[in-house]
């Protein structure tokens, strides 16, 4: 159970980072600021501690020194958080939130405890997780966590093919890194991560539409699971770093990051120098991971070059494919439920704001070059295509369909019934220039 | 309006309901189906008998490419990490990982190796014949 401390103290690092650095302490309402915070700090602490323990627990040997900066900077952020502390807010100023906007929190509170119990279920029957988790991205934590010459076995071409030895290692790296530092191979640290990264999507799509959109539709988007992209554009820096994170987690997300960087650059021009810049550290960690450290090992579009062109011309791999993204996208409900089925409803009763169109797009330029993406890769793959789709499209969806509830969400018109209006005193004003100006 | 938010919190809400129902049937279904944190007992005289640093061959009586084949081995490769599974009789340690009883001395031989140590359970540790 000490590995639980680091998975801990890796979240604490990440939200008094982003506390200090992120500028995100002009957002109102303050649930939508430390939501925010500490969904941004969650992502950012375990992507920050899993590189830096795979660069110098991993590849430089010095796993001590991956513990001492981790604690150091710890020490310095909180000393700086403690030093910049804003002054207490005036309760007299706070107003009461509507019914509706009560309701939805409670309800919200309600979907996560009958979420979290479902997750429970897993950790009880499976312990040791599904089939990807043991023969994939635990095994080769296990590796990193021995250390020394036996953490290359995580890359290693002699290890067998199943456990995809060219795969990114941000969650195995930060698994291995809870497992060393705690001195023990507790499945409680896989089960925290994965809880950790569902309640900071949670944290994360509630807080960041709310800031942008208002309480209401930041607790309904939370309600219906999103993710937050278009949140992040406000943040460039940070959703860069998020998306470097990605392409250092998995395959899929060196997708992402390419997808992200060309709507970003297409739509957000101004915001794309800095998304790169945030990207850009993981990235290159990728980059030298696939080229350099796992370089014998073959990915899936190499091996699917081969013959590439044949069966790009093989009409029946598209109608096999297109059915079965119309299954999956079915298969994402649970008897009569559909999670699609309370967008509709709202986008029927709200209707969709004409001003949002330009995000709307953007999270939709998302959605649709990540599926034409992953389109073109089952299209293209050399492997049994039937096995592969029954065994990837699923979770493949599940990674979009977060963007694509945020897109429907950023486009709908605030309910007026939700709307409460909060006057901004002019030095907040100010504060809020200066700190977007700092951010650039 | 409101009725419309409130029809779509309930909706909302029933998915978490039928979620949470959907997810525990199938968990109580499907409780560790290839038996990885049993391999941890079955596997547990391997751990001790073979250095950390070891690389080791593998074989096994589960039919070749199948999915039993699969589990049982990644699983294994899982248990006795950082210890490298190599399929085949490839190294001077070979476990043998197998489904049904069997004489595993005679399988050995057929395939060069000494048995070492018998574990229980199918678990068998194989040296190459000098």
């Amino acid at each position: 159970m000490t590995g639980l401390i680091w998975v801990v103290e890796a979240i604490l690092l990440g939200c008094l980072l982003v506390n200090r650095f992120a500028g995100l302490l002009v957002v109102r309402p303050a649930w939508a600021r430390w939501s925010l915070i500490c969904g941004a700090g969650a992502a950012v602490g375990i992507g920050l501690t899993s590189v830096l323990f795979f660069f110098c627990g991993s590849l430089l040997g010095m796993r001590a020194a991956a513990l001492g900066i981790e604690v150091a900077v710890l020490a310095w952020a909180g000393y700086e958080v403690f030093r910049r502390r804003a002054p207490a807010p005036q309760p007299a100023g706070e107003k009461r939130a509507p019914l509706l906007i009560s309701i939805a929190a409670i309800s919200l509170l309600l979907a996560l405890a009958m979420a979290t119990a479902a997750i429970a279920t897993s950790w009880d029957a499976n312990p040791q997780g599904n089939w990807d988790a043991w023969a994939i991205w635990n095994l080769r934590a296990r590796f990193l966590a021995s250390g020394g010459a036996l953490a290359q076995r995580a890359w290693s071409s002699k290890l067998d093919a199943s456990a995809h030895a060219e795969y990114p290692l941000l969650l195995s790296s930060f698994v291995a890194r809870s497992w060393a530092f705690s001195d023990s191979f507790s499945t409680a640290v896989p089960e925290a991560t994965s809880y950790a990264f569902f309640l900071a999507l949670i944290a994360l799509v509630a807080g960041g539409m709310a800031a942008l959109r208002g309480p209401m539709l930041g607790l309904l988007a939370a309600l219906v699971l999103a993710s937050t992209p278009a949140l992040l554009h406000q943040v460039p820096i940070l959703a860069g770093i998020f998306a470097g994170c990605a392409a250092w987690t998995k395959d899929e997300g060196v997708l992402f990051l390419a997808v992200l960087l060309t709507v970003t650059a297409a739509l957000k021009r101004r915001a794309a120098l800095a998304t790169l810049a945030g990207a850009a550290p993981a990235a290159a960690l990728v980059v030298i991971f696939k080229t350099w450290l796992a370089r014998g090992n073959a990915g899936l579009l190499s091996t699917s070059l081969p013959g590439a062109g044949k069966r790009l011309a093989d009409v029946g791999r598209y109608g096999i494919t297109i059915a079965a993204f119309d299954r999956e996208f079915a298969g994402l409900g649970v008897g009569w439920y559909h999670p699609i089925l309370p967008l509709i409803a709202l986008a029927v009763v709200l209707r969709f704001d004409r001003e949002r169109r330009r995000d709307a797009a953007y999270c939709g330029a998302l959605v649709g070059f990540l599926l034409l993406g992953y389109f073109g890769v089952y299209i293209l793959t050399n492997n049994d295509l039937t096995w592969l789709l029954q065994t990837s499209l699923n979770r493949v969806l599940v990674q979009v369909w977060p963007v694509l509830v945020l897109a429907g969400f950023v486009g709908l018109r605030v309910p007026q019934a939700a709307v409460i209006v909060k006057p901004v005193p002019p030095a907040a004003k100010a504060r809020r220039k200066t700190r977007r100006l700092q951010m650039f | 309006m409101i009725a419309g938010v409130v029809i779509a919190i309930l909706l909302c809400l029933w998915g978490s309901f039928a979620s949470y129902g959907s997810e525990s049937d199938v968990q109580q279904q499907y409780r560790d189906p290839y038996m990885v944190s049993a391999q941890f007992t079955r596997l547990g005289g391997v751990l001790s008998a073979i250095p950390e640093g070891a690389g080791i061959g593998y074989i096994t009586d589960a039919p070749p490419g199948s999915g039993l084949e699969a589990g049982m081995f990644l699983s294994a490769q899982y248990v006795l990490a950082p210890r490298l599974l190599k399929r085949g009789a490839v190294a001077e340690w070979v476990l043998g990982n197998f489904s049904h009883p069997a004489d595993f001395a005679a399988v050995g031989r057929s395939q060069g190796l000494l048995l070492q140590q018998d574990f229980g359970e199918g678990v068998v540790l194989f040296r190459k014949a000098q």
